[in-house]
């Protein structure tokens, strides 16, 4: 390998010392994303004023908007953990992109679905074919995908190897989807729907948001730590370091 | 209206913000628990293999002599 | 030994799959009745109106032998994995995205053409205006080697699994979108009067790339899932 990696960097590529890392990790991360979520919380359903368009079917915006860019942002984290794990074949580069396919299948999926109870009193209507709606369908789609693939194999680590394949596809295939829906739907003549509308967001607004996105992001570091912990056992089951974890908690 | 009521009616969109709010808490609570269940089961396994292995060693030198 | 040349090696793979498809005449009906039968059904459904079946014939004739491919899809490289001769192709001094290439040709040219043979009776059945037809062929021959080009990468990436169907239907779906929107969008463009060489511009662009970027994929995807 080359020199200019410091040598840290190399250990933490090994499972059991990233056990240990994110064993620390994790409970720090889990109590600041519960921490910066409660603060969100309260500043925007309770501090935040209504909106004057739109009252207070607005506020669906502070788990709508984050969970939207952290679908987005978990896509590309496991498309570049998967590039590192297909190039280089680390072990804890495939059980990060693998891992990180249900979180951002969940987080898509609330996207989705607050989206749609959102657009209902705002809009009228549950679901509408825009540009941006269909391309969250889309990626929900690549992420069931590629757990679909990650699973279909007995082989884990082949299988990790395939799906990741498959995310790489999906990175490429995003911005070409986002692209022709655009031109369909304004070939359609669809209802140009615009979220944020003229209004310019206000900073009683803005710092909940900003909070719950920097919210989950903690929440999606907590859960890939403790994802990629559990798979780790399960993977390196034959290991005694793996062995010793499994008899001192039988003893609690 | 008390101060509650008001923060839960919520300008009259209760019926869409609050089920946002629960779907959002229900989907990344299924999320932190599922991987908590997971390691049990795995660690259970592990643990059933390991005392099938040492079963098996224990069993061997004494079952070894009585074979021939 | 001597090396045969690429172009003889390009030849005997594709007259070897062609073969092996003639064989199996049957194989090549059975998307061609699909296609058929379930255009069939759409009038059954809808109701047997003209002009509800003109707007939507071109979208339903696309969509159609876009299932059609996709039932054909599943057994593009099974019977090769089966008998191991798929391992051997990976094993070949010739190059194997080229190999593969050919493999897809035979594929398209066994269940695609067929399908685009088919096309207009199945357009004449939903009632589109004849002048629309050439353009539904147009789209058609562009978009189903896109599709099969585009299938074969997720076909070999499941070859290492047993019953993958739904889940290549599932993996398919998120990377036809564009093809579809496309395809159907020149149809309805011509269907109204509009300029259509758009559509089927960007479609031929999206096939130039698949052409060039697919087999090697595919390439790359199947040694990963024989890898064992």
């Amino acid at each position: 390998m080359s020199d200019w990696i410091p040598l840290w960097l190399h250990k933490l590529g090994s499972p059991p010392t990233f056990y240990r890392f994110a064993g620390v990790l994790q409970p720090w991360a889990m109590a600041l994303a519960l921490l910066l979520g409660a603060v969100a919380l309260y500043g925007g359903l309770v501090l935040a004023p209504a909106d004057y368009q739109q009252g207070d079917a607005y506020r669906i915006i502070f788990i709508h908007v984050p969970s939207a860019w952290m679908s987005m942002f978990i896509y590309a984290v496991m498309g570049v953990a998967s590039f590192v794990a297909l190039v280089w074949r680390i072990k804890l580069a495939e059980v990060v992109a693998m891992e990180s396919a249900p979180i951002g299948a969940a987080f898509t999926f609330i996207t989705l679905v607050t989206g749609s109870l959102w657009g209902k009193p705002m809009w009228g209507t549950w679901w509408t074919w825009d540009a941006r709606l269909t391309s969250e369908l889309v990626l929900l789609f690549l992420f069931l995908g590629v757990i679909g693939l990650y699973h279909a194999f007995e082989d884990r680590r082949q299988g990790a190897r395939a799906a990741a394949f498959l995310a790489i596809i999906g990175i490429i295939n995003v911005p070409i989807v986002h692209f022709s829906v655009n031109w369909w739907n304004t070939l359609h003549q669809g209802s140009t729907v615009n979220v944020f509308g003229q209004s310019k967001i206000s900073a009683a607004m803005l710092w909940p948001l900003l909070t719950m996105t920097l919210a989950t992001k903690f929440y999606y570091a907590a859960s890939l730590f403790r994802r990629a912990r559990t798979d780790l056992l399960a993977l390196e089951g034959g290991k005694d370091w793996v062995r010793k974890i499994a008899e001192d908690e039988a003893d609690r | 209206m008390s101060a509650l009521q008001h923060f839960l009616a919520m300008g009259g969109y209760a019926a869409y913000v609050w089920p946002a709010y629960a779907v959002f808490f229900i989907v990344l609570i299924a999320d932190t628990l599922a991987p908590r269940l997971r390691r049990r089961r795995v660690l259970a396994e592990l643990r059933a293999r390991l005392a099938r292995q040492n079963a098996r060693q224990e069993r061997k030198p004494l079952s070894t002599p009585a074979s021939p | 030994m001597t090396r045969p040349g690429l172009a003889t090696a390009c030849a005997a793979m594709l007259r070897r799959d062609l073969t092996l498809a003639w064989r199996r005449r049957g194989d090549i009906a059975m998307p061609v009745l699909y296609a058929l039968i379930v255009t069939t059904l759409f009038p059954f459904a809808l109701g047997p109106e003209d002009t509800l079946l003109q707007r939507i014939a071109g979208g339903v004739v696309l969509v159609t032998v876009l299932l059609a491919m996709l039932l054909a899809l599943d057994a593009m490289f099974s019977s090769d994995i089966e008998d191991g001769s798929l391992e051997q192709l990976v094993l070949a001094p010739q190059p194997l995205a080229l190999m593969l290439g050919m493999k897809i040709l035979a594929h398209w040219l066994a269940t695609a053409l067929p399908l685009i043979v088919i096309a207009p009776l199945m357009a004449a059945m939903l009632h589109l205006p004849g002048a629309v037809i050439p353009v539904l062929l147009l789209a058609l021959a562009l978009a189903t080697p896109l599709l099969s080009l585009l299938g074969a990468v997720l076909v070999a990436l499941t070859a290492g699994t047993r019953r993958s169907g739904m889940l290549l239907a599932l993996m398919l779906l998120p990377l036809c979108v564009p093809a579809v929107i496309f395809a159907a969008g020149a149809v309805a463009a011509a269907q109204q009067g509009l300029p259509w060489l758009a559509p089927v511009a960007w479609l031929a662009a999206a096939l130039v790339l698949a052409v060039v970027l697919a087999p090697l994929a595919c390439a790359a995807a199947l040694r990963i899932a024989l890898d064992a």
